[in-house]
């Protein structure tokens, strides 16, 4: 019995953390007043570039040093891959929804074209070893309870994960970055007034959206998979829902985001979890699971939404 | 001489110029990729993708026309929300839901009189694309929830439960392929002549394209829509809704059924796209049963965005986007991989961010113009 | 006089806009320590003058001398930096951070990028006992009064320092007795040294605190004058340009039978206890112009959503002559011959990305005269709208063509106004109907209110203005904390008196 609360916590971790980074990515961004629809692009992006990097680099090393230049790479390609939503949104005003679906579009096409480009066997899929897992942490593994629920089978992802949660929170509350930010999402003329610049904030915003999208990406696929195939399964859009369930706000984001984990490690690992797999239910239900969960909780959260005010609307400084 | 100038001065031309740059930045976008690429074929790479489906004779102009039709549909889905103020990104799930009921009738009620089988598998696939649809559409209406996220939920409840519906119904599952088997002959869409149109000529042996009469439903369709949403009361309403929720509030519009009718509306529109697609003659398209979403429902978004909505516009906009697909295609022959295509139609539409600038800084022209000639016939007038 | 007595010297500042040139050749010279006021009509180019000094904008000509010396002011931080502060007309304020949190944007103190708050908050309880300001530094913005926030926008200018303060129409939001305390501490802030530019179209607060007053009439500078040495009448001429009538022309009112009867309204608030609307009862008859007075969100706005269905009551009835239509859907009311002039003429009023004509059958575009076997009749759409452009003069560059977004406020308010009063109304509620709008406008709309009330309409209106309430309205009942604690005939009370009434220090014996 305490196997599969283990096993299942085990894998929450995987599929929680990378919403978990790239809800709180988006609530930077969306803080500062864009939309960033483009998180699920930019999650392809930096997992592409990380992975990619990672396959190359494999035979020279390996381990956790691979993984941490990995993490590098992935935060820095999703930033600058972000750059280009923040011009359109900041500088050219656009529409955020069009500019982001765009992004969302190139993105899986960008990494087709590359991995078949720079590949020598010319597929898409860019293979590589899992050479990062953490059987066990030393001494903190050996906690009983605490020990197998979050450091045995672990990746030094999930404690970024939880890092970059506690970073959040003190830079959005206890900063002055965090507290001009926040102006700028729900009221980019009093921002102005004051000589904040808006365009400014709102750069960093969706920079550092892209860099936890980026990294968001590569820790999705680091721990379920041994290839990147172009596709972080909708992850980027999930993480919206989380960010929405989660009111904007970190600590509520951490929830959401462990309640998501959960739904998705049902649909995916069912069959080791004793009781649901002698339920005999058919797969495809159970990878229905986290959508529809998804929905009925927006459905319940909606009513009073607390979007930060001028999120998704451009500011035009010159504008009368 | 009037008209004509109305004509300039209204938002029409403007617009479709923006559109006509974002493409020229698109191609040339995509002509450095094959620069870069391979340089020594870039040219002749390019001139490919610009030939689209004209590359491939009168054939390659039916494959276009072919693979316009769900384009269109879905386009039109995603545009005909727009209008109302809403981004039905869930094309794709209202797409499929509607594929599976057409290909359901279309295998199994062969007891319906020949000529109307295909009609009523095409209306099974609009009813439940709309129903698909309606469900954003309640959850907006009625508890505010975001409908993007709904929509994308949407698509993958929908392809989940159309796999799982698949699997569970014997008549119409080919276990060997993994995929739906072939509708009953007389629930194709009649091809009403069009396949003598638009063939290769190899010796004596007519090499015919795909395209069938989807394509004219689906300019009709658009016509129809824009009809609904110019000329009567019920697009005067919608779009009221689109531009100021709050104003249409005010005038006695019920936006929640605004709201859902236009969703129910869109997703029939993708649904009856998805009908098209699974019920076309002998192409042997079926929905395979993997875990993907149909990129023909996402494709409806850069189709509605470079037609601005405007159903007239997509009609072109999806003919273009199919075009350069085609263009794509052929581009193989030289070792370019095709996806470069969705990588020039994602610069597109990014770029049509920046029309939007050409498009504010060409009216401010025409207005300080205006102004300016107003001004001269006043100082005439008070002369 | 020497030259660096003035603080300020705006020379010969031209602003253009596409299509308009909002400043054409202005100058403006703020003198140390005095209260400067800046006069000018709705559109007469004062706050594009003052968003130019304050950086928002770039001049295309003419200078700005600090101390006689010449400077150059690219952004808000660079006013800021030359003393400059702004009390903007609508407040610059957070809604969900704190009264501190407000004060300090833009310049917080910080220890390795963490903020520090300790030293912000006692330099504020400072000066908000030394100007007589008194906040709480932790309430939230969206929790106290607007005479509050404008304590806050004051105190951000005083923590930055700043010696030239701008105040951009700071009484529109205000009692009488607040207009008094700001009076007060402007005065306060002058005799400190601080020089005060105040941006105003009242004559009485000019007559009241101003030393000097520069007028402005369609982007050009008519004139500065010693206010002392001139009077209200002289400077409205110049603000307006001829000789303008305080008194709104009209006939005693003969009321008769009554048309919208409001009984024991109630609308709950979500966050609060208190309803915003507490138990309203009040009766409108044919033929008079009722006005509801009070300050900008006593319940005035959740009243009128009430009475046209845009919210749901929570308790009470509503009565249309004698149907009930306390539950009845908008468009029923709209049947039941209720016209609504709305508080917002963007948010509620047009739909901006339509046309003229689109915008004037708003309402009735679901009519037979409108509409055929469910299309719509554009002969008939352009005919209607091209009768009303004529009969109320709305002055649009494409006639009926015109989108609404390109008109000018004015026009957009008299497409409005021509739209309700056609579809002949039994009872017109009107919010607000000229904010915003020039003298010639107002003078128009009161007007039309008049004759449709001689027309034997009931009209309600809602204004914030006290000049409207006493000149426009028969009958006046003040709305307080969503309660109405006056009804009064308006020839016997005076503006001080209803002042009393709308701060909620005194109430009619009779309700």
């Amino acid at each position: 019995m305490m196997d599969t609360v283990y096993f299942v916590v085990q894998q929450m971790w995987f599929f929680s953390i990378p919403l978990l980074i790239v809800a709180l990515g988006g609530m930077f961004s969306e803080r500062s007043g864009v939309v960033n629809i483009a998180l699920e692009g930019i999650m392809v992006v930096g997992a592409f570039c990380s992975i990619f990097f990672i396959n190359r680099m494999q035979d020279v090393m390996s381990g956790q040093l691979l993984l941490i230049l990995a993490i590098l790479v992935a935060a820095g390609s999703g930033m600058l891959y972000s750059l280009l939503h923040a011009y359109a949104a900041v500088n050219l005003r656009s529409d955020q929804t069009i500019g982001g679906t765009a992004l969302n579009m190139i993105a899986p096409a960008f990494a087709i074209y590359m991995a078949r480009m720079l590949q020598e066997n010319g597929v898409q899929q860019v293979q590589f070893n899992n050479t990062f897992r953490i059987e066990k942490v030393p001494v903190l593994g050996d906690i009983p309870v605490l020990g197998p629920l979050l450091f045995q089978n672990a990746y030094i992802t999930t404690y970024l994960g939880l890092a970059i949660l506690l970073v959040s929170v003190i830079v959005l509350y206890r900063t002055r970055f965090g507290l001009r930010l926040r102006s700028c999402g729900e009221h980019p003329q009093a921002a102005d007034s004051v000589g904040i610049s808006v365009y400014k904030m709102r750069y960093a915003g969706v920079m550092i959206s892209g860099m936890l999208a980026g990294l968001g990406g590569l820790v999705f696929v680091v721990p379920t998979s041994t290839n990147f195939n172009a596709t972080v399964a909708g992850y980027g859009f999930l993480a919206l829902a989380v960010l929405i369930f989660g009111q904007w706000k970190p600590p509520r984001i951490f929830f959401a985001a462990l309640f998501f984990g959960l739904m998705k490690t049902i649909a995916s690992a069912y069959s080791g979890i004793p009781f649901l797999k002698d339920l005999s239910i058919r797969s495809d239900i159970y990878k229905m699971i986290p959508y529809i969960a998804t929905l009925i909780v927006l459905a319940f959260t909606s009513k009073n939404s607390q979007a930060p005010r001028a999120s998704g609307v451009p500011y035009d400084k010159g504008g009368r | 001489m009037k008209a004509i100038r109305r004509f300039f001065r209204s938002a029409g031309p403007v617009n479709a110029a923006s559109s006509l740059i974002a493409i020229l930045v698109g191609l040339v976008f995509g002509g450095l990729i094959l620069l870069i690429s391979n340089p020594g074929q870039a040219l002749q790479g390019l001139g490919i993708i610009v030939a689209g489906g004209f590359g491939g004779g009168m054939k390659g102009v039916g494959q276009t026309l072919y693979y316009a039709t769900p384009l269109i549909m879905t386009g039109l889905s995603v545009g005909f929300a727009f209008k109302t103020g809403l981004f039905n990104i869930g094309a794709s799930g209202q797409l499929i839901t509607g594929g599976l009921a057409a290909i359901y009738v279309g295998v199994n009620w062969t007891w319906l009189p020949d000529p109307l089988h295909w009609v009523v598998a095409l209306l099974a696939a609009m009813v439940v694309g709309g129903l698909w649809g309606a469900i954003p559409g309640i959850l907006k209406a009625k508890l505010n929830v975001n409908e993007v996220i709904a929509c994308i939920m949407c698509n993958y409840i929908g392809m989940y439960g159309v796999n799982y519906l698949i699997k569970n119904s014997p008549s119409i599952y080919d276990q060997l392929r993994n995929q739906t088997v072939s509708v009953d002959p007389a629930a194709a869409i009649p091809k009403w002549g069009l396949d003598q149109v638009f063939y290769n000529l190899k010796g004596n042996y007519h090499d015919v394209s795909s395209v069938n009469g989807g394509i004219l439903l689906a300019i009709l369709l658009a016509v129809l829509m824009y009809v609904l949403l110019n000329k009567t009361v019920f697009g005067y309403e919608l779009k009221a809704c689109g531009y100021n929720r709050h104003a249409s509030k005010y005038a006695g519009i019920n936006e929640s059924r605004c709201i859902l009718l236009s969703m129910a509306i869109a997703g029939a529109l993708s649904g009856i796209g998805g009908g098209l697609m699974y019920l076309a003659p002998a192409t042997g398209l079926h929905i395979e049963v993997v875990d993907v979403l149909s990129a023909v429902g996402f494709n409806g978004i850069p189709v509605a965005l470079l037609g601005l909505s405007n159903p007239i516009g997509i009609i072109f906009s999806g003919l273009f986007i199919s075009h350069i697909t085609q263009g794509g295609n052929y581009l193989q022959r030289l070792n370019y991989m095709p996806e470069i295509i969705d990588i020039i139609i994602g610069v597109i539409i990014y770029f049509s961010a920046f029309s939007l600038l050409v498009r504010n800084v060409m009216a401010a022209i025409l207005r300080r113009h205006e102004a300016s000639r107003e001004k001269a016939v006043l100082k005439k007038g008070g002369a | 006089m020497d030259a660096s007595d003035y603080v300020i010297e705006m020379l010969n500042i031209t602003k253009d806009f596409p299509g308009i040139r909002a400043n054409d050749d202005i100058t403006l010279r703020l003198r140390r320590g005095e209260i400067h006021a800046l006069l000018g009509e709705n559109g007469a180019g004062k706050s594009t003058l003052m968003s130019i000094l304050f950086g928002l904008y770039q001049p295309e000509q003419g200078v700005i001398k600090k101390d006689g010396r010449e400077v150059k002011i690219h952004n808000p931080n660079d006013a800021n930096a030359l003393g400059i502060g702004m009390v903007h007309q609508h407040f610059k304020l957070v809604h969900n951070f704190t009264v501190l949190e407000n004060i300090v944007l833009g310049v917080e103190t910080t220890r390795h990028g963490f903020l520090k708050m300790e030293g912000a908050r006692r330099r504020v309880t400072e000066l908000s006992q030394e100007y007589g300001l008194m906040v709480d530094p932790d309430a939230r913005i969206s929790d106290i009064t607007v005479g509050m926030q404008q304590r806050v926008e004051i105190l951000k200018m005083l923590y930055r320092e700043n010696e030239i303060l701008i105040f951009d129409e700071p009484t529109a939001v205000l009692t009488p007795q607040e207009i008094d305390e700001l009076m007060r501490i402007m005065r306060g802030l002058a005799a400190q040294g601080k020089s005060i530019l105040f941006i105003t179209h009242k004559l009485n607060e000019i007559k009241a605190v101003a030393d000097r007053c520069t007028v402005l009439r369609k982007g050009r500078c008519i004139g500065t004058v010693d206010v002392s040495a001139t009077d209200k009448e002289e400077m409205s001429e110049m603000m307006v340009g001829r000789r303008v009538a305080f008194e709104v022309p009209k006939a005693p009112a003969n009321a008769g039978s009554a048309a919208l009867i409001v009984q024991n309204l109630s609308v709950r608030s979500k966050t609060h206890a208190k309803p915003l609307v507490n138990n309203v009862s009040f009766t409108v008859h044919k033929g008079e112009i009722v006005c509801i007075a009070g300050i900008d969100g006593n319940g005035q706005s959740e009243l009128v959503y009430a009475l046209t269905g845009l919210i749901r009551p929570d308790a009470g009835r509503i009565f249309l002559g004698d149907s009930e239509i306390t539950h009845a859907s908008i468009r029923k009311r709209n049947d039941y011959g209720l016209s609504h002039i709305p508080e917002d003429r963007h948010k509620h009023g047009l739909v901006l990305d339509y046309t003229l004509a689109e915008n004037l059958i708003l309402k009735s575009y679901y009519k037979p005269g409108f509409q055929r076997h469910g299309f719509l009749r554009f002969d008939q759409m352009y005919r209607y709208a091209d009768a009303l452009i004529e009969k109320f003069d709305i002055r649009a560059g494409q006639g009926a063509h015109t989108v609404a977004r390109s008109m000018s406020g004015g026009n957009q308010q008299k497409a409005i106004v021509a739209r309700e009063i056609s579809e002949r109304p039994e009872v017109l509620v009107a919010v607000q109907p000229t904010r915003g709008l020039d003298v010639g406008a107002i003078e128009y709309i009161h007007s039309q209110l008049v004759a449709a009330r001689d027309e034997g309409k009931a009209v309600l209106l809602v204004s914030l203005e006290l000049d409207e309430v006493m000149n426009v309205s028969d009958r006046i009942l003040v709305l307080y904390e969503g309660e109405i604690v006056a009804d009064v005939n308006a020839r016997d009370i005076t503006a001080q008196e209803l002042g009393l009434y709308m701060a909620g220090s005194r109430r009619s014996e009779v309700i």
